[in-house]
């Protein structure tokens, strides 16, 4: 620790600290413009200017100057405001000064420095900047003539987003912030850039000219995408979402969002949203009252409560907040009686819920985001964590770029993980993942690298001899991975002090289900890489509340139906009521004519829902629901976060939140008035759910709680198979778009604007051999369907393997799969 | 596409130094010696080498003047505009031979011959005014001297 005096303050700070963390630290305020707490120093706009007793003579930036023992620092002499007054004076020299039309007014620091510096007037003249700006790109107006200079952008999109969009190009008075070429910006779209830009170069596109900053009811919130559980703050004006405000202090990320996050929330005002209840008759969906609606439903309910509770079935997504997920669980399990109620076609979760389960005893992981950056290893299976948590991938390239983390990546496809400095990828063929987790398994053994405390653990025997049988020869050559790749990464893994594994999960990735969480699993209770900080795995959930759909059971437990079950039931004839909250089994569960065929097979058919999806357009009774912006609630993020979202706006239309919706049916079919608020029901589930026991929602508070967890671990033999081949035809792959997140993202205006529609992604030298080049038409054919798609050429696909996103509706993708891990398909021009 | 021998030298020379950023400018200075000036895939070849992005490597390149982004002549004229220079007469300098080769700074002669530049202090003031062509320095240069250099430089291509 040093001791300082600040403007006649006693500090003590860490040894790295700065002049400006001292002050930060000791609550004195030093103006800032280039700096950035996420970013490394800088020192460009001499702002920040301080005077030290000890280095009298010249002004210091406090930014970039480090404590020393015993520093004297003054941070506002006259000396100084002159200093921090000419500053702006030189800034404002070329800007534009066009605040009544700039987006930053209000939120930009040039402005709000220049008034509080009262630079009313300038020594200087000349002439202003004449950039072309650039309206080119979907999302981000780019003004280079009310730019600054700070780098920041240009520095986070390297630092963190390790995109590397922007740099500065040429000298002094011609330099300016470029991108490749200086042609239109073509990234990631994360907005990271626009969030730290302290003026209005870089404005988000889609809230040009919407409101003022300062008109702006600023509410925080989670973002109900992906599971990564992004904090993030809605900009409401008029009970409308229009836009998201950055506030670099929210959550483990400091404000940063992905481009579904920052650019998604149209979703919420958008004009496709239900308003009312629709009921079908004569064939078609026409509106109807709340009463009419909920008295079909009941009656339909009821009666086949009366007749056989198990015909009645439920698919719930796991987007709804926990109190609702609670209120379904109870409304099927106990009012009606049937257990057969599932999510994400049943196998999005089974990493958790039967992976981990019997791995470790819990069904969330016993690791946590932070360990990302602690760790010395990290094992990531599928490049592809990138494009499903975009946010975590922040974490991981400061991980590797930051901290020196040894990134290793297991992978069927290369991608931006891949791209990091000494990343080392393992490129395999796929569906052989758990042929080579085994095989690093038993590489482990074979080295005698395994944790003596292991050989105690339940399971170790059968673990042993089950790997006893596994050849790493006989996997190097199926898998496609050299037998000195395996046992070098089995070997790095061991010895690692400490190393963390990372697994996404969802509906575009089948192949990554209870098995491949067991082997996993195995590799960490093996080498004793668990219980520590840095070590462990990391389940990354696809949905917003994925884990808290795993902590509350939202499956069934005993014996009834999962979601292939319950839509083959509902063909059979055997589900009779079938009740859809959110999901949408027609674009997103795999081999579409199943779900159609159980939508048409005559069960009564009830979808709750924000849009009149595919699925809604089958249904008998449709029910307007409140998006996540309309109501409180918690959601469960990877890592046992527990967060609340906040009401930012009423309800859209006369649509209720899925919580008053299941609580009026359950007083209806049970007699019994079920109401509450959600803290309410949110004691009722701490009570009832392992590890929630402490929490409440005024503990929660901003920031949430993680929940604790006890495992107990067991080493799980599980049996690889070798992925069957069709000699002349492409493997192809689904999964998950960087801009989009399941189907609910179609619907935000933002990730449609960079990608709108399907496509599918294949190498050049396929490219080559097919004779297609990017935007051409290409024929897919399955033994299901075939289907026409527009074609990507990259880098990311080995020969013979193809990537088709399955996000979307039209050409939708499921139409030719069928939930294997791997399809294969002709491709034709 | 830059000959095979060209690509391992480059490759030497950035294992050789400590951060491949370091041996950038190298980079660039070789492969503009192959295309004549550096092209946009040159650019995109210095980034690859280097694990840079594109806009890293134009980052640097905008930053020296002696790498140009555009075509050039063969021989590259720099003449210093800076303080010592100007005040011994490089502005006239400059402008006279842009009128003796009939080009306006940045431009081509029409032979292919020569581009004319201003540029930076080039350390020579005690000698000024002062020019470059390629590696040479040319001191106390007068618009008689220019005509001789140029001459030279005619007969010798
Ligand atoms: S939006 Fe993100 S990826 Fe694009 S330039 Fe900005 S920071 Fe970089
Ligand atoms: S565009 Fe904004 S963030 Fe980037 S250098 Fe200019 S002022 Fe800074
Ligand atoms: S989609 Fe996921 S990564 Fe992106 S902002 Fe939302 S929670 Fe964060
Ligand atoms: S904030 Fe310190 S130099 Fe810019
Ligand atoms: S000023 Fe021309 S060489 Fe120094």
């Amino acid at each position: 620790m040093v001791n300082l005096t600040i403007d006649d303050k006693q500090v003590t700070v860490a040894k790295d600290a700065t002049i400006f963390d001292a002050a930060k630290a000791a609550g004195i305020r030093i103006p800032i413009l280039c700096h950035d707490k996420k970013l490394h120093p800088f020192g460009g706009c001499r702002m920040c200017l301080v005077e030290v007793e000890q280095m009298k003579g010249r002004l210091i930036p406090a930014c970039t100057t480090p404590v020393t023992e015993g520093m004297i620092v003054r941070t506002t002499t006259d000396e100084i405001m002159t200093a921090r007054k000419l500053v702006l004076e030189l800034l404002l020299l070329k800007h534009p000064l066009d605040c009544p039309v700039c987006d930053a007014a209000g939120d930009c620091d040039l402005q709000n420095l220049t008034y509080e510096y009262k630079v009313n007037a300038n020594k200087f003249t000349d002439e202003k900047f004449r950039w072309d700006i650039d309206y080119e790109n979907p999302l981000i107006e780019r003004d280079q003539n009310r730019c600054i200079h700070c780098g920041k952008c240009s520095r986070i999109c390297d630092e963190i987003v390790a995109f590397g969009a922007y740099s500065f190009v040429n000298r002094g008075i011609e330099a300016k912030i470029s991108t490749p070429f200086d042609e239109k910006l073509d990234c990631e779209y994360c907005g990271s850039c626009i969030s730290v830009c302290p003026v209005g170069a870089l404005i988000a596109k889609p809230f040009k000219f919407k409101a003022r900053w300062w008109a702006l009811n600023k509410v925080k919130s989670v973002c109900s995408y992906c599971g990564t559980g992004c904090q993030l703050t809605l900009g409401v004006k008029d009970n409308k979402v229009l836009t998201t405000v950055y506030d670099e202090d929210q959550g483990f990320h400091n404000g940063q969002l992905c481009s579904r996050g920052r650019f998604g929330y149209q979703f919420i005002n958008s004009d496709k949203r239900l308003t009312t209840p629709l009921i079908k008759k004569n064939g078609t969906l026409v509106p109807a009252s709340w009463e009419e609606a909920i008295d079909l439903v009941v009656s339909r309910l009821s009666e086949a409560k009366k007749s056989d509770p198990s015909s009645v079935a439920a698919l719930v997504t796991p987007r709804l907040t926990n109190e609702e997920l609670y209120l379904f669980r109870k409304l099927f399990k106990d009012v009606i009686g049937t257990d057969s109620i599932d999510h994400s076609a049943g196998y999005a979760h089974k990493a958790l819920t039967e992976g981990l389960k019997e791995s470790f005893g819990i069904t969330a992981s016993p690791s946590l985001i932070e360990d990302i950056q602690k760790t010395d290893l990290l094992l990531v299976l599928k490049s592809d964590a990138y494009e499903t948590h975009p946010v975590i991938g922040f974490e991981i390239n400061l991980a590797v770029k930051r901290q020196g983390v040894d990134l290793r990546i297991l992978s069927d496809k290369s991608g931006k993980l891949t791209r990091l400095p000494d990343a080392k990828k393992y490129i395999h063929k796929p569906g052989s993942e758990i042929l080579l987790v085994n095989a690093i398994a038993k590489s482990i053994l074979d080295q005698n690298l395994a944790d003596p405390a292991a050989q105690s653990l339940p399971g170790f025997d059968a673990l042993k001899s089950a790997l006893a049988a596994v050849s790493i020869e006989q996997i190097s050559a199926a898998a496609g991975v050299p037998v000195e790749a395996i046992t070098r990464l089995a070997t790095d893994y061991a010895k690692a002090g400490k190393a963390l594994i990372l697994l996404p999960i969802g509906l575009g990735y089948p192949g990554h289900g209870s098995e491949l969480t067991s082997a996993l699993a195995n590799l960490a209770i093996l080498t004793g890489k668990l219980n520590k900080e840095g070590c462990g795995i990391l389940i990354l959930g696809e949905k917003n509340n994925s884990q808290g759909a795993a902590d509350l059971a939202i499956h069934p437990t005993a014996g009834g139906r999962d979601a292939g079950a319950i839509l083959e039931g509902c063909t059979s004839g055997a589900v009779k009521v079938l009740y859809i909250a959110g999901e949408n089994p027609v674009v997103s569960y795999p081999d579409k004519a199943k779900s159609v065929k159980a939508l048409e097979s005559g069960a009564f058919v009830v979808v709750q829902d924000l849009f009149l999806t595919e699925t809604a357009q089958m249904a008998d009774v449709v029910l307007p629901v409140k998006s996540f912006a309309e109501k409180c609630g918690t959601f469960t993020s990877v890592g046992r976060n527990v967060q609340q979202i906040r009401k930012a706006i009423s309800a859209v239309g006369q649509s209720r939140s899925d919580r008053e919706i299941t609580a009026e049916l359950i007083s209806k079919l049970s007699g019994a008035a079920c109401g509450g608020s959600s803290a309410e029901i949110f004691t009722e589930i701490a009570a009832s759910t392992p590890g929630y026991s402490s929490l409440s929602t005024d503990s929660l508070g901003d920031n949430g709680v993680i929940y604790p967890v006890v495992i107990t671990p067991k080493l799980v033999p599980v049996v690889g198979v070798v992925p069957e081949t069709e000699e002349g035809k492409f493997a192809l792959l689904i999964g998950s778009s960087l801009y989009h997140c399941g189907t609910m993202s179609r619907y935000g205006e933002g990730p449609m604007l960079v990608c709108g529609e399907s496509y599918l992604e294949l190498g050049r030298t396929d490219a080559g051999k097919l004779g297609v080049s990017e935007g051409d038409t290409i024929k897919l054919k399955s033994a299901a369907g075939e289907l026409n798609l527009k074609v990507k050429v990259g880098t990311r696909m080995p020969e013979g393997v193809v990537f088709v996103p399955y996000h979307f509706e039209t050409s939708a993708i499921n139409s030719v799969t069928a939930g294997n891990p791997v399809t294969w398909v002709t491709l034709s021009r | 596409m830059i000959p095979t021998e060209l690509k391992r030298e480059l490759q030497n020379r950035i294992a050789a130094a400590v951060t491949p950023r370091e041996a950038a400018v190298d980079v660039m200075k070789e492969l503009q010696a192959h295309y004549g000036w550096l092209t946009d895939e040159a650019v995109g070849e210095a980034a690859g080498f280097l694990g840079l992005s594109t806009v890293q490597v134009e980052e640097l390149a905008t930053f020296y003047e002696m790498i140009y982004r555009r075509p050039v002549g063969r021989h590259v004229i720099h003449v210093c505009d800076s303080i010592s220079c100007w005040a011994m007469g490089g502005e006239s300098l400059l402008e006279k031979i842009g009128g003796t080769l009939g080009i306006e700074t940045g431009g081509i002669t029409a032979d292919g011959l020569f581009t004319l530049l201003p540029c930076c202090c080039l350390g020579n003031c005690g000698q000024a005014p002062t020019l470059m062509i390629g590696e040479t320095i040319y001191g106390k240069v007068t618009v008689e001297r220019v005509a001789e250099i140029l001459e030279q430089k005619r007969r010798d291509s």
